[in-house]
């Protein structure tokens, strides 16, 4: 279960959320620009503090005081990946596991399916300057997925990319939810993108929540901006 | 991932001439080297006291710089994530440092290090004299040279996107791995050229040394003397020892530096 409560003071804006969340459910955050979704999902990740609130993860307490970063077992996708240049695909989806020798014959087996099921046999041993944008965001689903994180987060991680890779990586990333059973909350501008990922939505306004409820609930919301977001272009 | 620059407009020839003069301009000090100023003289007295003096700057710069590398990187890390205000201020302070007329220094150096005051009274009693001294040698390259090394530091510190090691951090690694993994493979030419930076600045300092640390004499200072005793000839292989032990590890970790930030 993740329980959230928080409030945040950015520049000209005041970002309250409140919501509980099962473990291994799913849960979009939508909105137009600015509403303050990327802050509530930099919050849940630590990368920002709130100024009050509390945040629970199961029986870990992420805030207050601020769980470090490395305790929280949590997996952050943004729009940019956000490789490791220095090191190859290789190193990247393997980063933060025991080295290659050190690594149990379970851990092996792990990142070999990672490899496999998300297509990085090509380029496994190449360095991360030299794949094309699609294989980068592989990558980095793979690397979040080696750590088995309790609880995934996504901040837009398919803006650039081309339809028929945006549907694949949906498909994967459903795919892994199964297996592993992590907890999902995801953020992306395109409802058509959110509504596959999340059955549920949570929608923001101006910093606050203003909706909460299944995709055609929030089609029949009071909030005419909001019902313009879900138009077609 | 990455995007090929767009090509570079074509320059004219006399585009290129000018560049051609101004290297030209910047490299001609060299051809001081030479200059006939009679045979060069390395026996007896000048020499050993110049190999004494290779000695003494090779040793203790390379002190300094150990020094400079322990105190300046946790210093460069933590202005890294200070605040705007704070950051300005620390800047400024470093400026200063660099800023400082090195002769200004030295004699400020020696009044605050002075045997009569606090620091200087504990030095002098944990048997380390503040004035001609090995360690009034050090002390000074670590002062003229510690600036330099932690704004060339921050600026490659600066270089390396937060986000890149937020990830490492959520990836399970604490703070000391983040730095090991990623921020030092990815700053370590930057830091690198900063170093060679705080080196050339340190082994080359003759204003604030010549005050503070006229004995045991380093490479510039035994110039002078020799400048002063015997004339030009017992200079010129000592300068050349000189040039040769300041300039080619800083002048390869700076291209090196250069060629990786431009792949």
């Amino acid at each position: 279960m993740l329980e959230v409560e928080l409030k945040k003071h950015r520049r000209g804006l005041t970002v309250e959320a409140a919501f509980t969340l099962e473990a291994g459910a799913a849960l979009g955050l939508f909105g137009p620009s600015g509403a303050g979704k990327s802050t509530v999902l930099a919050c849940l990740a630590g990368i920002e503090a709130p100024d009050h609130g509390h945040i629970r993860l199961g029986d870990r307490l992420l805030f207050p005081p601020p769980l470090p970063l490395h305790r929280r077992s949590v997996g952050y996708l943004t729009q940019e990946p956000n490789l490791f240049p220095h090191l190859t695909v290789e190193g990247n989806v393997a980063f933060g596991l025991p080295r290659a020798r050190a690594r149990t014959p379970e851990q092996r087996e792990w990142l070999e399916r990672l490899r496999r099921q998300l297509h990085l046999d090509d380029c496994w041993s190449a360095s991360v300057a030299r794949i094309s944008a699609g294989q980068a965001r592989r990558v980095a689903l793979a690397r979040m997925l080696a750590h088995r994180p309790a609880l995934v987060l996504l901040d837009e991680p398919f803006t650039g990319l081309d339809r028929a890779l945006v549907r694949g990586l949906i498909a994967d990333l459903l795919e892994w939810r199964q297996a592993l059973g992590f907890t999902l909350i995801a953020v992306d501008h395109q409802a058509e993108v959110l509504s596959r990922l999340c059955p549920q939505v949570l929608a923001m306004e101006a910093g606050r929540i203003v909706e909460r409820g299944t995709w055609a609930e929030l089609r029949l919301s009071s909030s005419a901006s909001l019902r313009a977001l879900l138009q077609p272009l | 991932m990455g995007t090929a620059a767009p090509p570079a407009p074509p320059r004219r020839p006399w585009a290129h001439l000018a560049a051609g003069v101004f290297a030209l301009l910047l490299l001609y000090p060299l051809t001081g080297m030479l200059a006939r100023v009679g045979r060069w003289q390395w026996g007896g007295q000048i020499g050993a006291a110049s190999l004494a003096s290779i000695r003494v700057s090779l040793l203790l710069t390379a002190l300094a710089m150990l020094i400079v590398v322990a105190v300046g990187t946790p210093a460069a890390l933590y202005i890294r994530r200070a605040s705007r205000r704070a950051r300005a201020w620390w800047q400024a302070a470093l400026l200063l440092s660099i800023l400082l007329p090195a002769l200004a220094l030295g004699i400020l150096l020696t009044l605050a290090l002075r045997p009569e005051g606090v620091v200087g009274g504990l030095l002098l009693r944990l048997g380390m004299a503040t004035s001609n001294s090995p360690a009034a040698f050090v002390l000074t390259q670590v002062y003229v040279s510690l600036g330099y090394y932690v704004l060339g530091a921050l600026v490659a510190l600066d270089a390396i996107p937060p986000a890149l090691e937020q990830q490492a951090a959520l990836l399970g690694l604490r703070a000391g791995q983040v730095f090991a993994r990623v921020t030092l493979p990815l700053a370590r030419l930057g830091l690198a050229a900063a170093l060679s930076l705080a080196w050339v600045r340190a082994i080359g300092e003759f204003g604030a040394v010549v005050i503070t640390a006229y004995y045991p004499a380093g490479m510039p200072v035994q110039l002078w003397i020799h400048l002063q005793s015997f004339g030009l000839p017992a200079v010129m292989p000592l300068l050349l020892a000189f040039l040769l032990a300041a300039l080619p590890l800083p002048l390869l970790l700076h291209l090196l530096a250069q060629g990786r930030r431009r792949a």
